[in-house]
């Protein structure tokens, strides 16, 4: 008998019989039934996802508006707004059709033009939107259902611009909404895909919830990541908050929440313990962590003090303080792409392999100029990935003798402060921590953090041109060997003049109860498909 | 029993013996051991206190490794010979996290109580000899109290980086209106009182009467108040810490401590378990301290036991 | 007695201001760039510098104290900087659960509270004194959140008797609403209910000295009519003050128990928001806070000529 009966039985079952099990909310069966209690990872502050690249804000609005494309379960980019498109021989023309019956949750048709707005700021923000806008001839409305984008010169991977999963995702907002400034949010939540957001009952930190959208047309293909039919099985889906990851645990246990983004990886055990719940890795392409250091400033600004970081640092100390002892959680990465897919590489990552050098990286930091300033690292307390790599890395300085000025700070803040270029002196910083998806690390196109083109890059600016040459020379690439060679070299000339540090290649969780079916392994939550019985 | 010397001046008047002891062997303890035999409570709490200092002093000593020595290969580990109480999310050690921590939780625990009590001190006597600053500082103190001191604190740490002085500062503050109120209160009482009268009218200065008058009366339930703010300055600390506003994280408290060990409570349960029971014995130790104190410094709320 | 009033109420108004000016001080000399966390990852300086001077950074101190004061009187709090909410709506929406908290913590640690402390009086010197204000001792001692892990734990994970977290609204049923307080008051009010305990013991201890004490006894009024008709009332007046003085500490200990059982209160909005300095949340709920303090004070204040006629202003 187990100890939980044990205790109740001892407790004297006459006197509870009343009382037993009130866990349950005073909801009549069947509408409990038809809602999904969803703790996501974090809060939904601010939900606007062209102008926020925060997951949490990208796997909200993927429930309430519709992409054009979305990519399927082997990331190729497949039809999903769009009844059909056709390219040009020279590739400069792309025409796109929309499906018939599309409507927007305020009950409008879905109109070319509401297409046409919702390009036009998506591709202000997003790294290859931005580089269509580049060589845009002109982006028109034909007709009521016809899209017309014009290039001066061609672009492949259009199709995988408009469906990738990778924020931001191209999203269709009516025209009035999608008009609103990109560098601005907007205020109303009017979408296109199956679920409507429900503003009245949002309580900002606390709970977001979705509720189905009747007229929502779905595809007639089986649902697969964000391709085929986005069948909603539940009428109401319920996004809580919960700061601690006890109480989530406790409450995926007493079964108050149905499903669980991110368990931390300690509670698993006790999760996998419980008949009513299911254990599994909620993302096959996982995660990298990070830590980027600033290349505007000493002593970071010269690459012999970035490669001795590297020479110290171990990813196996990074990756057990993030998913403890399950070994097949994590996997060591020399190198900056994930692993498992198609242009994984480890070429020039000789320097995070193999037993650790501290003397020899010691010695590189002299040879760099280190003279003993403090190094201000920015570690964001509220987010357990950050936290615990914060925590490693001020022992890896400490053990190379720098002098670290740790910041203790949240998120919100590491934001903000990241985006300010002064010296670290003077509100700047050396080092920030943070993580990917591995979705987004697959190749450059959506790899905003492995770009190295100075000013324009990701926050630590690197400006490294062979490494921004090999990006360009894989955009032009035609062939998957070419793309392959120029990933390699990519690889190891990011290594040798250190873009950012991977720490490691990591797996996550998610749990859910029993009770509920259709839930997949995926880059992002997915709701459609998702069933809760009694 | 005592015998009167028999030679007295008045002839025959016979003098009663004196009376057998009534309670025999009943001595009035005097002296530190008599006080604290009277006192269990001041006892207790003192002895204890006195242990957590110790601990605190000799932390060096005490501590089997480096607090902050990480191990992420060996983390979670439950109590063992080699780790008394089990290593932590990154491998350190708690028991010797844990003696380190006592120094941080007993710094911010005095340092705030010795800080308030000053400050406190000589605000409420400026504000209860000069009239005229009397409303306006407690109309201050007053919105200083209005405003929760847990708040305060988070948005005082808010605004400044997270360090052990900064915590100590941010506490003080939101003490600072009770000290002062109740050293303000004594000051009113004695201003008013005759032999106060007398002390101005023979010309003795203010700083005269402060010492010789006020300061005595106020000593006692200041030291009192003084304890109470150290305990309840301990348990802000660590709260400030759980929610992640307190001590930085580099620096082992037992604030600290918990607040990292609290998504594993289910699970781990050593991980905060040794912090807080540390805690609770300490905040307990300085409460009851207080108490005994206050018992014995004031006869009327005194009850023997 | 209606002076009084009035010149209490009057009196409230300088500590507000003391109050708003702190609070507002307080963010005013804080670092960090509101505009630069609304500008989001890729502006440019320029866009910065542009939601800076619509967000009215740019103007001097008393300039923009005064227009938030002006706001602030026509009930207007602002708007969040991160949600684009109105302030008043974010507290609006999460006011119930920390009033529902306050009101049944308040029951609980009273009706807890009081009797022992009257028990402790009444056994003064025997072991039940001792063993209760060794109870209360404790309830001092233990960091709210030990408390609240282990309430959560026996009570809610291994016996399920009662939800672990979440709060219901009073609209869906008073069960169900009572069912998710329960233990957080319990967690939150053993704090409370050491500080009333012993208050009470200490109040009714000086009380049960008197004189006209002896005199009921003389006149064979059993126990229960001493302690409640005659002393509990006389020694109410110090109690209902550290009920008063209370309300600023279950607010500090909300915090942590919001946290804990993922209640959607005021004071893990207060607490997000200060972190994330998320200025206009900060400034509208600690002043709403206040406010509160003070009223429930100033209402204390006017209770007492109610409990003790022979305070008379």
């Amino acid at each position: 008998m187990d100890r939980r009966t044990l205790l109740k039985g001892m407790v004297g079952a006459g006197s509870l019989a009343l009382t037993n099990r009130l866990a349950a909310p005073a909801l009549a069966q069947g509408a409990a039934a038809r809602t999904l209690r969803f703790v996501p990872q974090a809060n939904l502050a601010n939900f606007d996802p062209i102008w926020g690249t925060q997951y949490v804000v990208r796997n909200a609005s993927a429930l309430v508006w519709d992409t054009l494309y979305g990519v399927d379960d082997k990331l190729e980019p497949q039809r999903q707004m769009v009844e059909a498109e056709d390219v040009s021989s020279d590739g400069l023309t792309w025409t796109f059709r929309l499906r018939t019956g599309l409507k927007f949750h305020d009950g409008e048709p879905v109109r070319a033009k509401d297409v046409v707005a919702s390009l036009a700021r998506w591709s202000a923000r997003d790294p290859m939107g931005l580089m269509i806008k580049g060589i845009e001839q002109e982006l028109t409305a034909v007709d009521d259902r016809t899209v017309k984008w014009v290039l001066k010169k061609p672009y492949p991977k259009m199709l995988l611009a408009l469906g990738k999963n990778n924020s931001p995702m191209a999203f269709v907002m009516p025209e009035r909404i999608a008009q609103t400034d990109p560098f601005k949010q907007i205020s109303e939540y009017v979408g296109s895909g199956p679920m409507r957001f429900l503003k009245s009952e949002w309580v900002p930190g606390a709970k977001s919830v979705f509720e189905k959208f009747a007229d929502y047309v779905p595809r007639q293909e089986r649902g697969s990541w964000l391709a085929g039919g986005k069948q909603m099985l539940v009428d109401r889906i319920e996004w809580i908050v919960m700061p601690d990851p006890a109480t989530a645990s406790a409450a995926l246990q007493n079964g108050e929440i149905d499903w669980w983004e991110n368990p931390i990886s300690d509670l698993i055990p006790v999760l996998r313990k419980n008949r009513n719940i299911m254990v599994d890795i909620a993302d096959p392409l996982g995660n990298i962590g990070s830590f980027r250091m600033n290349h505007l400033y000493p002593p970071f600004n010269d690459a012999r003090a970035r490669r001795a970081v590297l020479a110290a640092m171990s990813q196996e100390d990074y990756m057990r303080a993030l998913v403890g002892d399950d070994d097949s959680l994590w996997k060591p990465l020399p190198g900056f792409f994930t692993p498992g897919t198609p242009l994984y590489t480890e070429e020039g990552g000789e320097i995070l392999k193999g037993p650790r050098n501290i003397d020899g990286a010691k010695k590189l930091l002299a040879e760099s100029g280190y003279s003993g300033e403090p190094i201000t690292c920015l570690v964001a307390q509220d987010q357990p990935i950050t936290k615990a790599q914060g925590d490693v890395t001020a022992d890896l300085l400490k053990r190379l003798g720098m002098n670290v000025d740790f910041n203790a700070i949240d998120w919100g803040t590491v934001g903000a402060r990241r985006a300010q270029k002064t010296p670290p002196g003077q509100g700047g910083w050396h080092m920030f921590h943070t993580w990917h998806a591995g979705a987004d690390c697959i190749s450059p196109a959506p790899y905003t953090a492995i770009r190295a083109n100075g000013d324009k890059a990701w926050f630590g600016w690197p400006d490294i041109p062979p490494v921004e040459a090999e990006v360009t020379a894989w955009f032009e690439a035609k062939t998957l060997d070419e793309e392959k060679a120029a990933i390699r070299r990519l690889n190891k000339a990011a290594l040798d003049s250190v873009v950012f540090a991977p720490t490691g290649f990591f797996l996550t969780y998610q749990a859910w109860r029993k009770n509920v079916t259709g839930v997949t392994k995926g880059p992002l939550p997915v709701f459609w498909g998702v069933t809760k019985s009694a | 029993m005592n015998t009167q010397a028999t030679t007295s001046p008045l002839p025959s008047v016979a003098v009663a013996p004196d009376l057998p002891d009534l309670l025999p062997g009943f001595e009035r303890p005097t002296g530190l051991l008599g006080v604290l035999r009277r006192h269990p409570m001041l006892a207790l709490g003192g002895a204890l206190l006195v242990l957590m200092v110790l601990i605190a002093v000799l932390a060096p000593y005490l501590a089997t490794v480096d607090p902050t020595a990480l191990a992420p290969a060996r983390r979670t580990r439950a109590p063992s010979v080699e780790h008394w109480f089990g290593t932590d999310m990154l491998g350190r050690d708690i028991y010797s996290r844990v003696v380190y921590g006592a120094r941080v939780s007993l710094t911010v625990g005095f340092s705030v109580a010795i800080l308030a009590s000053g400050v406190g001190l000589a605000v409420g006597l400026f504000s209860g000899f000069v009239r005229w600053a009397d409303a306006i500082i407690m109309r201050v103190m007053d919105g200083l109290m209005a405003i929760p001191p847990i708040l305060l604190a988070v948005a005082l740490m808010a605004l400044t980086r997270g360090s052990v002085g900064n915590v100590v500062v941010a506490i003080t503050i939101a003490e600072i209106p009770r000290v002062s109120r109740l050293v303000r209160g004594v000051v009113l009482t004695l201003r008013d009182q005759t032999y106060v009268d007398a002390a101005v009218a023979a010309g003795t200065r203010a700083p005269m009467i402060i010492v010789r008058h006020i300061l005595p009366n106020t000593l006692a339930p200041m030291t009192v108040q003084a304890t109470y703010i150290c305990a309840s300055a301990m348990i802000v600390e660590a709260i400030l810490s759980f929610i992640g506003a307190g001590t930085p994280p580099t620096i082992p408290s037992w604030g600290n401590i918990m607040a990292e060990g609290r998504s594993l409570w289910q699970v781990k349960p050593f991980i905060v378990f040794f912090p807080a029971a540390f805690l609770s014995v300490t905040v307990l130790a300085v409460n009851l301290l207080g108490d005994g104190l206050r018992d014995a410094l004031d006869p009327r709320m005194a009850r023997e036991f | 007695m209606f002076g009084y009033m009035v010149r209490r109420v009057v009196a409230t108004i300088p500590v507000m201001a003391v109050v708003a000016l702190f609070v507002f001080s307080l963010l005013y000399i804080a670092p960090g760039d509101p505009a630069a966390v609304i500008a989001g990852d890729q502006a440019s300086p320029a866009d910065v510098e542009r939601i800076r001077q619509s967000l009215g950074l740019d103007q001097p101190f008393a300039v923009r104290f005064g227009q938030w004061v002006w706001l602030i009187l026509h009930g207007d709090l602002g708007t969040s900087i991160f949600t684009n909410l109105p302030v008043t709506t974010m507290i609006a929406q999460r006011l119930e659960p920390t009033v529902s908290l306050m009101i049944i913590t308040l029951c609980f640690a009273v009706s807890v509270g009081v009797p022992i402390g009257v028990l402790a009086a009444w056994k003064a010197g025997t072991w039940i004194d001792r063993v209760v204000m060794a109870f209360a001792v404790f309830g001092f001692s233990v960091p709210v959140f030990v408390v609240a892990y282990l309430l959560a734990f026996v009570f809610a994970l291994e016996l399920e008797w009662l939800p672990v977290q979440g709060y219901t609204p009073l609209a869906q049923g008073v069960w169900p609403w009572l069912a998710n307080l329960i233990l957080p008051a319990i967690a939150l009010g053993c704090v409370y209910i050491a500080l009333i305990a012993r208050i009470t013991r200490a109040a009714m201890l000086e009380v049960l000295q008197q004189d006209y004490i002896r005199t009921a006894r003389a006149k064979g009024i059993g126990p229960r009519g001493i302690l409640f008709l005659h002393a509990l009332k006389n020694a109410s007046v110090p109690i209902v003050t550290v009920v008063g003085i209370g309300i600023a500490l279950l607010i500090g200990g909300a915090v942590v128990t919001e946290s804990v059982f993922a209640i959607p209160g005021l004071g893990r909005l207060t607490v997000d928001a200060i972190l994330r300095r998320d200025y206009p949340v900060i400034q509208g709920v600690v002043l709403l806070f206040s406010c509160v303090y003070v009223l429930v004070n100033l209402v204390i204040d006017l209770l007492y000529t109610v409990l003790d006629p022979r305070i008379r202003y």
